[in-house]
């Protein structure tokens, strides 16, 4: 058994750590601020492959392992979540379950676009009255001649702002009154696609989120992704990996927690000593570099799992558990090592207050990870 | 134009730690990457084959696990890499590192038009070893150069030193050192990454390709021992006066003379 990263892990993540500092990091406060998201630093990231991270070269992509896509999207993170967000739905649950899903023609369409960044990509799946419970959609796939016309109001869309591909999750009437459910891949300038305002939200301002409304939106049938029936298979494939993805995210958030508190805890002198003297300072740091490294095994553990193929469901549940609840945990006590400081927002912990607490709630929440676990240890899998 | 870059792997730190019963800089635990002079050469070499056309051949001494930063020169765009690693390079000095890595490049061929190298590294800081290749082949040099133009068969290149400017014309074949004004290294592809990882293939020589003799390198091949290795005491905090010329003179005449630094015959009187 080995915990260290391979020569190639080790040099990937200076690689990213490196962009993540000179590009992002200088950005990231202004980006929560103004809640713009730099097109033209994720045009610079996606001619680097930032967007196609474990899609192969021949689609454009950088062919990197599970391993290190978790490093690239814990860097991304660690310097500015927002884009972190992006990079992991983009790359996790737009661009994979194309080439996982995909026929050829749609991943000479669709994948190499999204590989190469030249589209961004979304996940459609969550709705007003669909969210934990992703069964009870309401956006309906009406058969037209050789396409589909498709209705409804799809919530909360991820990278929805700037996007160029997005995933639609719809059912389409089978035979009697049953209903398939039903995966879709709809070009953002196609007519009766229509984004929303921007969502306003209280962390992970630099992302636009934002709603997107389907009206009597015609579709070929060749972009329909897998079967018809087929759309909660590629639903549970897809959200299985992008835990992993927002797990490394929020590890990223959870990283930056403990560094910035460290160097407030070095640099801060109360009873004439650093606040790195006390000891319920170090406890307070103690925890959270436990929990951060706990959360990154658990994290290169799934990845390794996935890359290998094998069954990772509960391990990625785990996880994205984890790493959330420690994102979550690691900004709660950072900025209480800041104290009056951590509520200003002259200092970053606030903003990863604020980021952290979505990944408790997103790509499943806490409480859905906690289910598939529980669900997993009934099937027998109890102890190792 | 064929271009060599001597590159070195150091440890990736803010401040170098000693093993004071080895007098070795601890590596264990400890990341290390290129040299950031060394990947500043690279970057110069690398564009100047975009205008000229070309080939980059980067070389670099180490052990085993030096593979890493050659790997990562594939990915920045080197065309060959070569490790020269030989369990006898041992404790080298700058000179019997030097004298290898003169082997190595006078085994390249076609002989490269330019050798480039940081001006220094990080960890030893000496900046021996760009000149001492270059002695040792009898090649022209020019230290610490800050911008690199292809003039026919020279190289025209700016050099600061002393606080002036020179304008220097080289012919080629010549080794230079950069500095840091030189260039900024782009950043790096993924793919190109993964590849250089799993694809491309790094050439190891050792002694024997080399055609020296144990000897000649090492411990044994160099010129000097490290007799002590230790951190500087830390410097006192200094103390800053300030107020006009003649304020100053006073305030640090009494100063001096509280410190009992001037005696009669150089005193203030």
């Amino acid at each position: 058994m080995r915990f260290e990263p391979t020569m190639k892990q080790a040099v990937i993540r200076r690689t990213a750590r490196r962009l993540a500092e000179e590009k992002l990091a200088p950005i990231a406060a202004e980006m929560d601020v103004t809640g713009k998201f730099p097109l033209g630093v994720a045009q610079e990231m996606a001619a680097l492959q930032y967007f196609g991270l474990v899609i192969p070269h021949a689609f454009g992509g950088a062919g990197l392992d599970m391993v290190s896509y978790s490093i690239v999207v814990e860097e991304i993170s660690k310097a500015c979540a927002a884009m972190g967000l992006c990079i992991s739905v983009h790359n996790s649950v737009s661009a994979y379950p194309v080439y996982e899903f995909g026929n050829a023609d749609q991943r000479r369409r669709f994948l190499t676009p999204l590989a190469t960044g030249e589209k961004v990509g979304t996940f459609c799946l969550t709705e007003p009255n669909a969210g934990s419970d992703a069964s009870c959609l309401e956006t309906m796939a009406v058969r037209d001649g050789d396409g589909y016309i498709l209705n409804g109001n799809k919530i909360f869309v991820t990278n929805g702002g700037v996007s160029g591909l997005n995933l639609i999750f719809a059912f389409v009437n089978g035979p009697g009154k049953t209903k398939e459910y039903c995966v879709f891949i709809v070009e953002s300038e196609r007519e009766g696609l229509e984004k929303g305002q921007n969502e306003e939200l209280m962390g992970m301002r630099g992302n636009p989120v934002c709603p997107i409304t389907l009206n009597d939106c015609r579709i070929p049938k060749e972009n329909r992704l897998g079967e018809e029936g087929q759309g909660m298979k590629v639903a549970l494939s897809t959200l299985a990996g992008g835990r992993i993805g927002i797990a490394a995210q929020a590890l990223g958030i959870a990283q930056a927690c403990l560094d910035v508190s460290l160097r407030y805890a070095t640099e801060r002198h109360q009873f004439n000593k650093p606040l790195t003297e006390f000891e319920a300072i170090q406890g307070f740091l103690a925890d959270m570099a436990a929990r951060i490294d706990a959360a990154r095994l658990l994290i290169f553990r799934a990845s390794n799992l996935r890359e290998s193929g094998a069954d990772h469901v509960r391990e990625s549940a785990m996880a994205k558990l984890f790493a959330a609840e420690t994102a979550v945990y690691s900004a709660r006590l950072g900025l209480q090592i800041h104290g009056g400081y951590g509520y200003s927002k002259a200092y970053p912990i606030e903003r990863f207050y604020r980021d952290a607490k979505v990944c408790e709630i997103y790509e499943g929440t806490s409480e859905i990870q906690r289910m598939v676990i529980a669900r997993s240890l009934q099937r027998g899998r109890g102890s190792p | 134009m064929n271009i060599a870059v001597c590159i070195k792997q150091v440890p990736d730190v803010p401040a170098i730690r000693i093993d004071p019963s080895r007098m070795t800089i601890i590596r264990e635990g400890v990341d290390s990457i290129i040299n950031p002079l060394d990947v500043i050469a690279l970057e110069a070499a690398l564009q100047l084959r975009a205008r000229h056309g070309g080939k980059i051949t980067v070389l670099t001494m180490g052990p085993p696990q030096s593979e890493e930063a050659l790997r990562e020169a594939l990915a920045y765009g080197a065309d060959e890499v070569v490790l020269l690693t030989d369990p006898a390079f041992a404790g080298a000095d700058t000179l019997a590192t030097s004298h290898v890595l003169a082997r190595a490049l006078s085994l390249l061929a076609p002989f490269p038009d330019l050798v480039l190298c940081g001006r220094q590294t990080v960890d030893s800081d000496t900046g021996h070893v760009g000149p001492q290749v270059a002695e040792e082949l009898s090649l022209p040099q020019v230290c610490g150069v800050s911008e690199i133009h292809l003039e026919g068969s020279s190289v025209v290149v700016k050099q600061v030193s002393e606080g002036l400017i020179y304008t220097l014309r080289v012919s080629m074949p010549a080794l230079l050192t950069v500095s840091p004004e030189l260039t900024l290294p782009h950043h790096c592809p993924l793919a190109n990454l993964e590849r250089a990882f799993t694809e491309q293939t790094v050439l190891k020589w050792s002694t024997r390709e080399l055609g020296l003799s144990p000897d000649e390198v090492g411990l044994a091949g160099s010129a000097t021992r490290v007799w002590r290795l230790f951190k500087p005491p830390p410097r006192r905090k200094g103390e800053v006066i300030v107020g006009s010329a003649h304020e100053l003179v006073e305030q640090l005449m009494e100063k001096l003379e509280a410190l009992s630094i001037l005696d009669e015959e150089t005193g203030s009187e």
